[in-house]
């Protein structure tokens, strides 16, 4: 099948992307786009690795194709952090060690970016309905559980004296 | 362990690798980036079991961006087939072509390879190879196997019967006829796959010029692969590079060379191109490697109070159509080890293992899972029938400290362990006696808790003589370099393959307290086969005890040098200087047990060596490089004890996990943190397989859980938060006293999860025997019974 | 996994949806939040030569009252459903419904349209809205019409939908002051499937059942309103030993759909518990509410 030009917004800049209508957002990231941060672990929506933010909500790459998110703001795992800080969820997940191998990281951190601005204050149930959507076959869940909390905390504390 | 003597051991420590893993800059295989690299796809056999009649090709090479098709005819031009026969008793020898040329044996068993522009072409392609297959009947089932008119999976093992071993000690039988009673007990477990998050997937990178080829892949075993590479490939192992980069999870799925990995490696020769491979999901869970499905019954003979005095244990294990382990290797560690921490004298074995149409077996973190289940349901068992407390069966058959070394009835040592303290300790921590009020009380009010226990000995390290006590070719040894630079920055080295468990920062602690640095100034380098010494990769538990012990071994070398050479520098005895954080400190000679710093640092010493040799004390060679390898004894134990609160929900089956602790002892901790991770992935692993994991093969042999959706593994709202009770205590053998750990989670928490059930519907007198433990099976054993406390 | 090769069409109004599907007809397939077919897609089971996506046209959007209706358009998310306080207090069943689907980021994209068109035996919104009744507003070359939701789900993965017709909005009756509901879902995991869901709204008067709706799904092709049960319990106590028969009566009325690993037996058990749950929580809720 032809090609089509499509012109995608990723953090912030723009990339001309030739590519068929097939091709998944996911893979347009991380070969058009050279963004390989969000990786793919199932491509059918289960496992969460690929979580981007489009609009500021978090969507499975996987099962978006990438024409169809033309000129819509997309943020992927390297837009988070600043200038080489780590973002507080960041920071959160290495201080209590809610990370192992790592490749179900981006996904995760995409998607609580986005859920603590929505909600700031969650409690435990919460964090781990959130979560569910996202597979880890390392951690057991609990220290990302933590760093969650912990980093909702520190979030808030900022804000508040912002 | 309080107060170890060691100054960065046992001391929790933030991973050097979470920095990049966590702003997404790790670099897994597929983010490495080859100029003009062609993408491989597999076709893979819909059928069972079939003859392949005919493949034709012709369509699919005819599609734009395809540059070939290959099957199992090129390969076997290309390759040398893998001939598994090791010179074990009872272990049938058999050999894997690279890729079937005449019979599939498996739904999703590769036929033949597409190579295209990239991997979109390449599955179009793929679905236009035409292949015509024979249907022939299939088994799949480990007990039809190996009846006689079973079809043959593999025409080299007659019968489907690929390992038949026994064993006895003392007299069983005659034990069990004047005994008291004799308990029997089953244990099913079902057949589950790994599933890492990130599936396989390599890149292959042939310099015609040079003749060598660059093998970019997720491994636990750099070097052994390398071995294996060259060998099918008929080059020299220098002619091979492998480098395995960040590998998104593994769990022993990641071992073998697998037959996709050797066709893509084998294409970038015969193309001329990089070619690279990334298995999909789908393929991931149907045609990767399958595990455990296990069967164990045992017979227990006990007198009236509930003593152990013989067992006897009948396993089998389903081990799918190819070999690409020993097929006997997993489950005879489990009739090894299966009498655990409890005494007895008279022990006899019966172990098959089969084949059938299902995707091959790969060890899965804790091979041996069911190890702990089978023992400890077993006492649970002997309480249920002679109505005893199962905490009072235990404790009676425990092997006691003053027992310690003990011999056990398969001749294995154990020692250093302490199975009565942490057993102890989680009955503490769980208030037993507490426990039993509520779940009465929960009783009175239609509510079912339960309290499962389960003690673990777990085997983490297999030194050679293991090996050749057992009759296996192979080593346990593990191999080392360090290199202190010019600079005085350090830089390290150890055959292991990590995938995930944070080598990074726990290496770097063994060299720094083998040298006396920080581990901020060392770092470790590990998976490329050109850089790290050859050893033995990571597997079972073994790269705490067998990699860290080797680099910590390694670092003290290095540190008697630098001293040594700082002795002849300061014009004192070595025996009077020590090395703290990179600083040469000397005794102070008023007495004390004070330390003076000299001025001195390592950076000092190691510009002398490189650049001043011939200042150096007679009989030292300049630069400061060290290799070491380092065999650890035939076998180390770390122990566990598991305590496991469930409600089982009467009306719908489900389970629901109150509370899990465990209390543990893996002796030194190379990096605390990393161990606590590592319990939690443990018993995680444990628990999604006890309740939901299941690879499901129909009666045709088609594999119905192919997909995420259909194979469940646990999320962040079906498991409970894991209390550790720290007991650590050294191993006075082994290098820093480090025991290893990293499986026993998976095998306490089928037992404390499945006795836990059992304990729940005790009033309804049901037990459940078989994996996973699903709401329909609880509610299938609960129908038409009531309850008997009302 | 890669979809096999499709052209894509962004209509920007219904005019053109309904152009795309008259031309194209069965080689095409529309995409909404696309968390249903595009699973389908890359496993390549559903292969559509085009594909509509519907993200782009207006006319699909919003979530208003009329009266005593709620008007919600097929393109709304399932995670507005489950946090729209005019949804929450107009139609608390639908919102508390659409909160369990599948996991949060599902939520974000999933649609009612898609949702129902899709008609999932075990889907949570095609129960809520044959549960309540719900009209289903659709768009096709003859102009638009209603189906009752009764009249809607046909089979497993089957309504009533024409192949150039599409859903544009779906009305549901407000729940009433004093009103209790709720929705009960068993599944193996959080998130998953239901092996079986109930939802019931209920309306007590003076201690009795003045009104019932009862719903269950996930056992049978399509999902069950228990109307005649319904009737038959109105004006009953709203008490324990009532709730405990009506949600017999269910089970014994359905006739679950045998599984591999989920028996016929098993899945009556269930929706007996479930029903008997979901009944207690609504008369809690009508009673807290009066």
């Amino acid at each position: 099948m032809e090609k089509i030009l499509i012109q995608l917004e990723v953090n912030g800049e723009q990339h001309d992307v030739r590519c068929e209508p097939r091709k998944l957002l996911s893979d347009v990231l991380r070969e058009d786009c050279g963004l390989t941060g969000t990786h793919v672990g199932c491509e059918h929506g289960v496992c969460g690795a690929c979580t981007v933010q489009i609009a500021g909500r978090p969507v499975r790459a996987c099962l978006t194709y990438a024409v169809q998110v033309e000129h819509e703001p997309i943020r992927t795992i390297e837009a988070i952090g600043d200038e080489g800080r780590l973002s507080a969820l960041q920071q959160a997940l290495s201080d209590h060690h809610g990370l192992q191998c790592g490749f179900c990281t981006p996904g995760i951190v995409m998607t609580f970016d986005a859920y603590l601005r929505e909600n700031p204050d969650p409690d435990e149930a919460q964090v781990r309905d959130v979560l569910s959507g996202n597979l880890c076959r390392c951690t057991g869940y609990q220290n990302i559980v933590r760093a969650v909390l912990d980093a909702a905390a520190r979030l808030r504390a900022e804000n508040a004296d912002a | 362990m309080r107060d170890s003597g060691f100054r960065y051991l046992n001391r929790p420590v933030r991973r050097t690798e979470d920095r990049r893993l966590v702003t997404g800059q790790g670099r897994y295989i597929d983010d490495i980036a080859v100029p003009g690299v062609l993408h491989a796809c597999f076709v893979r056999s819909p059928h069972a079991h079939a003859r392949i009649v005919s493949i034709d090709t012709a369509d699919a090479l005819a599609l734009p961006g395809v540059v070939a098709v290959v099957t199992g005819e090129e390969l076997a031009q290309w390759t040398k087939p893998l001939r598994m026969a090791p010179p074990i008793e009872g272990l049938v020898p058999v050999e894997v072509e690279t890729l079937p040329t005449t019979t599939v044996r498996f739904q999703g068993d590769p036929v033949a390879c597409v190579v295209a522009c990239d991997r979109y072409v390449a599955e179009d392609a793929a679905e236009l190879v035409q292949v015509e297959y024979d249907a022939l009947p299939a088994v799949t089932d480990m007990w039809r196997a190996l009846e006689p008119d079973a079809p043959q999976v593999d025409p080299m093992v007659a019968g489907n019967l690929v390992s038949h071993q026994t064993f006895a000690v003392g007299d069983p039988a005659a034990v069990e006829a004047r005994a008291h009673r004799v308990v029997e007990a089953c244990f099913d477990q079902q057949r589950q796959t790994h599933v890492p998050i990130e599936t396989r997937g390599c890149v292959a990178v042939w310099d015609l010029g040079r003749e060598h080829l660059t093998f970019h892949v997720g491994t636990q075993v750099p070097h052994p692969l390398r071995t294996q590479l060259a060998a099918r490939l008929s080059l020299d192992e220098s002619q091979v590079t492998v480098i395995s980069p960040d590998v998104g999870g593994s769990f022993g799925q990641k071992i073998a060379l697998y037959r996709e990995e050797l066709t893509v490696a084998a294409l970038a020769r015969a193309l001329r191109r990089p070619v690279r491979w990334r298995e999909d999901r789908l393929e991931n869970l149907t045609a990767a490697a399958n595990s455990r499905e296990d069967f164990c019954r045992t017979r227990a003979a006990v007198d009236e109070h509930g003593t152990l005095l013989s067992l006897t244990l009948e396993m089998r294990e389903d081990f799918g159509a190819y070999c690409f382990f020993p097929a006997n290797y997993l489950a005879r560690v489990v009739a090894m080890i299966v009498t655990g921490p409890y005494r007895v004298d008279h022990y006899a074995y019966d172990v098959k293992i089969v084949l059938s149409h299902k995707c091959g077996n790969a060890p899965m973190r804790a091979p041996m899972s069911i190890t702990s289940w089978v023992m400890e349901g077993t006492m649970d068992a002997i309480a249920r029938e002679l109505g005893l407390d199962p905490v009072d069966v235990r404790r009676r058959n425990l092997i006691a400290p003053h027992e310690l070394p003990y011999r056990t009835p398969t001749g294995e040592c154990l020692e250093d362990i302490t199975p009565t303290e942490t057993f102890d300790g989680v009955l503490r921590a769980v208030d037993y006696e507490g426990f039993r009020e509520r779940q009465r009380d929960a009783r009175t009010r239609g509510r079912y808790l339960g309290l499962g226990l389960c003690n673990v000995v777990e085997p983490t390290t297999y030194g050679s003589r293991f090996y050749k006590a057992a009759g296996i070719s192979g080593s346990g040894h593990e191999a080392s370099w360090v290199r202190i630079e010019p600079s005085g920055i350090v830089n390290a080295s150890v055959g292991l393959g990590p995938s995930g468990q944070g080598y990074e920062s726990a290496m770097a602690n063994a060299v720094a307290e083998g040298l006396g640095v920080e581990p901020s100034r060392v770092r470790v380098h590990m998976g490329h086969t050109d850089v790290a010494p050859y050893g033995m990769g990571s597997r079972g538990a073994r790269s705490g005890t067998a990699g860290g012990g080797a680099l910590f071994l390694c670092a003290q070398e290095a540190r008697r040098k630098v001293l040594t050479i700082a002795a002849g520098r300061l014009g004192v005895d070595a025996q009077a200087l020590r090395m703290v954080d990179g600083r040469v400190e000397r005794r102070d000679a008023s007495g004390d047990d004070a330390w003076l710093d000299t001025a001195l640092t390592l950076a000092d010493i190691a510009r002398q060596a490189y650049l001043d040799p011939t200042s150096l004390p007679d009989g030292l060679t300049p630069g400061l490089e060290f290799h070491l390898t380092y065999d650890p004894p035939a076998m180390t134990y770390s122990n566990s004890a598991h305590a496991c609160e469930v409600e089982v929900d009467v009306a719908t089956g489900a389970i629901s996990i109150a509370r899990y602790v465990v209390a543990e002892d893996c002796g030194t901790l190379l990096n605390p943190t990393v161990v606590e991770g590592q319990q939690h992935g443990a018993i995680a692993m444990g628990l999604s397989g006890a309740l939901f994991e299941h690879v499901v093969y129909d009666e045709a042999g088609q594999n119905t859980t192919g997909s995420l959706a259909d194979y469940l593994i646990a999320t962040a709202t079906e498991l409970p938060d894991i209390e550790i009770i720290p007991m650590h205590t050294p191993n006075r053998t082994t290098a820093a006293g480090i025991k290893g750990m990293a499986e026993g989670g998976v095998m306490g928490a089928l037992g404390a999860l499945t006795n836990a059930v059992n304990d729940a519907l005790a009033p309804f007198g049901v037990v459940a025997t078989q994996h996973p433990l699903t709401p329909m099976a609880m509610r299938d054993l609960l129908r038409g019974r009531s309850s008997r406390t009302g | 996994m890669k979809p096999a090769a499709f052209s894509y069409h962004r209509p920007h109004s219904l005019d053109h949806v309904l152009a795309l599907l008259a031309e194209h007809g069965f080689d095409a397939k529309l995409i909404a939040g696309g968390q249903s077919l595009a699973p389908m897609m890359n496993m390549r089971f559903a292969q559509p030569a085009h594909l509509i996506d519907l993200n782009g046209v207006p006319q699909l959007d919003g979530v208003r009252l009329d009266g005593a209706t709620l008007v919600v358009g097929a393109l709304t998310r399932h995670h507005a459903l489950a946090t729209d306080p005019l949804v929450a207090s107009a139609c608390p069943l639908l919102a508390e419904a659409a909160a369990t689907i599948g996991h949060y980021a599902i939520r974000q994209r999933g649609t009612l349209g898609g949702s129902l068109a899709n008609a999932d035996p075990a889907a949570q919104l095609p129960l809520v809205a044959r549960t309540l009744d719900a009209v289903i507003d659709v768009s096709g070359p003859g102009g638009a019409r209603d189906i009752p939701a009764a009249d809607f789900f046909v089979a497993a993965l089957t309504t009533t939908l024409e192949p150039d017709e599409i859903v544009t909005a779906v009305r549901f009756p407000c729940a009433c002051v004093g009103d209790g509901h709720a929705f009960e879902l068993f599944s193996r995991r959080h998130g998953d499937f239901a092996i079986a869901a109930c939802a019931v709204t209920v309306t007590v008067s003076a201690g009795c059942f003045e009104r019932l709706r009862l719903g269950v799904g996930g056992i049978a092709d399509a999902p069950l309103a228990l109307d005649e049960v319904a009737a038959e319990f109105a004006g009953a106590r709203a008490d324990a030993a009532v709730v405990e028969r009506i949600a017999a009566r269910v089970a014994s009325l359905v006739e679950p759909v045998e599984q591999p690993g989920i028996s016929v037996e098993y899945r009556r058990e269930l929706v007996e518990a479930l029903i008997a749950r979901a009944l207690t929580r609504a008369v809690r809720r009508a009673l807290n509410e009066t």
